[in-house]
């Protein structure tokens, strides 16, 4: 009898300091401590003091971007990725030509001379698993997570959102009709094709 | 009328009835399905049946580069990716005889044991949740926000992070991250008698867990019980302690085991306790890192080019938030694996899941299996 009635005295003991601190929290609310309405407003992304020499980190997971006129279609990226959701095709053109048909600019704004001309560069960005991985190996540093330390070169943009699935894969290249790319490498490349 | 109805009925006739718990069931923690033979409310044995999140990750590994491994096994664990992380670049690093600069084990180590901290408040909020206490949930998740934001701040990311590379980690940490660290800190540990208040204590928490499921010593050793549930159970082995890697034996910490004091030695709450007590020893490991972390030195310094590790075999076993995490890779001198083999503590947690829970009722078997906070990511892989 009296452990039951210990029992109960322990249960509605612990049960009223339970409450105390769900009370003193609601007592000495703080700012922030309410919840956020989310579309209106949003978290702060962290601030990020990097330091050193390397503000060159890509210390963001957002949306993949590619900066078309820096690619110099290496493919290094499409092989690191460990999901294949980054699809490249070239096509063969003169160095450092520019071709406007085709959007095409010769050299890259390190001063490559580019040799290939894109024809398709598609991420699919759900496929992606934002690893990371394709922004390191790239030699032109054009492939790039959106925002934070690169918002200068793109605005952040990670709530992306579509109602087609389709919209998600993300289509870098120039728009181009294969006429133009046909005229535009056979011209260049005339002799080394027919011959 | 009665007497006569239960004539035409005959006696009561009682048979072994099979519950189905799962796939989809809240307190499962993921996809796992449950077949409960039950007589009356009493559970009589618990088949698990697993296998609904089947990745092939360790198929899959053998046809990707080393580097590309790393972002799969975040998604074993998800809830300790850094530790998952860690446990494939040691057993790489031993494997390729690299050398990583101090920095880097000390950044390693910091992150591994945020992350389990922040994976154990996960375990004992939804514990909580799974034994009907709501609010201590809210709390942990509050302060496991932090943890994330920490994360978020280093590499960009805060759930899978493919952190810590072959010879390195991808990210230096930020100049400020010393006082944001100690802030956090400094803000936690008053939290967790906070959280003692609220549920350790509660005798209601403390009814529905202690005495419930135990599991004596030898049980969990011949299982292969690994982690905080081995460690529940009295048996003091860490393979942060016991085989140290990386760095750890250069921190002083304890090895917290269960004690039995509010019920028998090994039971939920044991389990429950030694997670409490394991966070503790993680701010002071936190806090004994970032005294000592030399500064400077480029944390990609080691990273080679081109991971080729020589032929040959390596088995190196870390301890991540839920045990013995095992990688055993075998490499025949390129540059993909030939075979990959990932030791999952979790699998070996949820096989004693059975004889530990037989003759209890079917919402001590929701109680027993929160305790021994296994993760289907991991089990599945």
């Amino acid at each position: 009898m009296r452990a039951y009635l210990r029992t109960i005295w322990e249960s509605v003991s612990t049960l009223v300091t339970g409450m105390t601190i769900t009370w003193r929290h609601m007592v000495n609310i703080r700012k922030g401590n309410v919840t956020l309405q989310y579309p209106e407003e949003r978290w702060p992304r962290p601030e990020r003091d990097i330091g050193f020499d390397q503000d060159d980190y890509n210390v963001i997971r957002s949306r993949l971007h590619v900066d078309m006129d820096d690619c110099i279609g290496c493919l290094k990226c499409e092989r690191v990725c460990p999901v294949d959701c980054i699809k490249i095709e070239t096509e063969k053109v003169d160095k450092g030509e520019d071709i406007p048909d085709v959007g095409h600019t010769g050299i890259t704004s390190n001063g490559t001379k580019k040799a290939l001309l894109l024809t398709r560069f598609d991420i699919d960005m759900t496929e992606c698993c934002y690893c990371n991985l394709c922004t390191y190996p790239c030699p032109e540093e054009c492939i790039y997570m959106t925002g934070g330390p690169n918002s200068e070169k793109h605005p952040i943009d990670y709530e992306f959102s579509q109602f087609d699935r389709n919209d998600m894969v993300y289509r870098f290249a120039k728009e181009a009709s294969e006429e133009q790319v046909e005229k535009a490498t056979c011209v260049k490349n005339g002799e080394k094709k027919n011959g | 009328m009665g007497v006569a109805a239960a004539k035409e009925i005959g006696p009561v006739q009682a048979e072994e009835m099979v519950l189905n718990i799962g796939p989809q069931h809240p307190s499962t923690h993921g996809v796992l399905r449950l077949k409960v033979k039950t007589d009356g409310e009493i559970v009589s044995e618990v088949i698990p049946y697993i296998g609904y999140l089947h990745r092939c990750f360790e198929k899959h590994a053998e046809s990707i580069t080393y580097e590309q491994v790393i972002p799969f096994t975040d998604r074993c664990d998800y809830l300790g990716s850094m530790n998952n992380n860690f446990g494939f670049a040691v057993a790489m690093e031993e494997l390729m005889d690299i050398k990583v600069p101090e920095r880097v084990e000390y950044i390693r180590i910091i992150m591994a044991e945020l992350n389990r901290i922040a994976s154990h408040l996960l375990a004992l909020g939804v514990y909580g949740l799974d034994v009907g206490a709501f609010t201590p949930f809210l709390h942990m998740f509050r302060d496991r926000e932090r943890i994330l934001d920490i994360f978020e701040l280093t590499c960009g990311a805060r759930l899978l992070y493919n952190y810590m590379w072959v010879g390195g980690v991808s990210h230096d940490l930020p100049r400020n991250f010393d006082s944001i660290c100690i802030d956090f800190l400094d803000y936690f540990e008053p939290k967790i008698p906070e959280f003692n208040e609220l549920l350790t204590t509660n005798k209601i928490f403390i009814e529905r867990t202690a005495d419930v499921g135990v599991m004596p010593a030898e049980v969990a050793i011949s299982y292969g019980v690994s982690g905080p549930n081995l460690r529940g159970s009295g048996v003091k082995w860490d393979v942060r302690r016991d085989e140290p890697y990386s760095i750890y034996d250069k921190f002083d910490f304890e090895i917290p085991v269960g004690s039995g004091d509010v019920g028998t030695l090994g039971d939920c709450w044991d389990r429950y306790w030694v997670r409490m007590l394991e966070m503790m020893e993680s701010c002071k490991i936190i806090r004994q890192a970032l005294k000592t972390i030399p500064e400077g030195g480029d944390v990609h310094q080691m990273v080679p080019k081109k991971i080729r590790p020589p032929k040959g075999s390596i088995y190196r076993r870390t301890e991540s938030p839920r045990g013995d995490l095992g990688y055993y890779i075998i490499s025949d001198g390129s540059e993909i694996p030939f075979r990959m083999k990932m030791r999952s503590p979790a699998l070996t947690a949820l096989s004693v899941l059975d004889e530990i829970s037989a003759g209890w009722m079917i919402s001590d078997v929701i109680a027993i299996l929160g305790s021994l906070d296994i993760v289907l990511g991991e089990i599945d892989r």
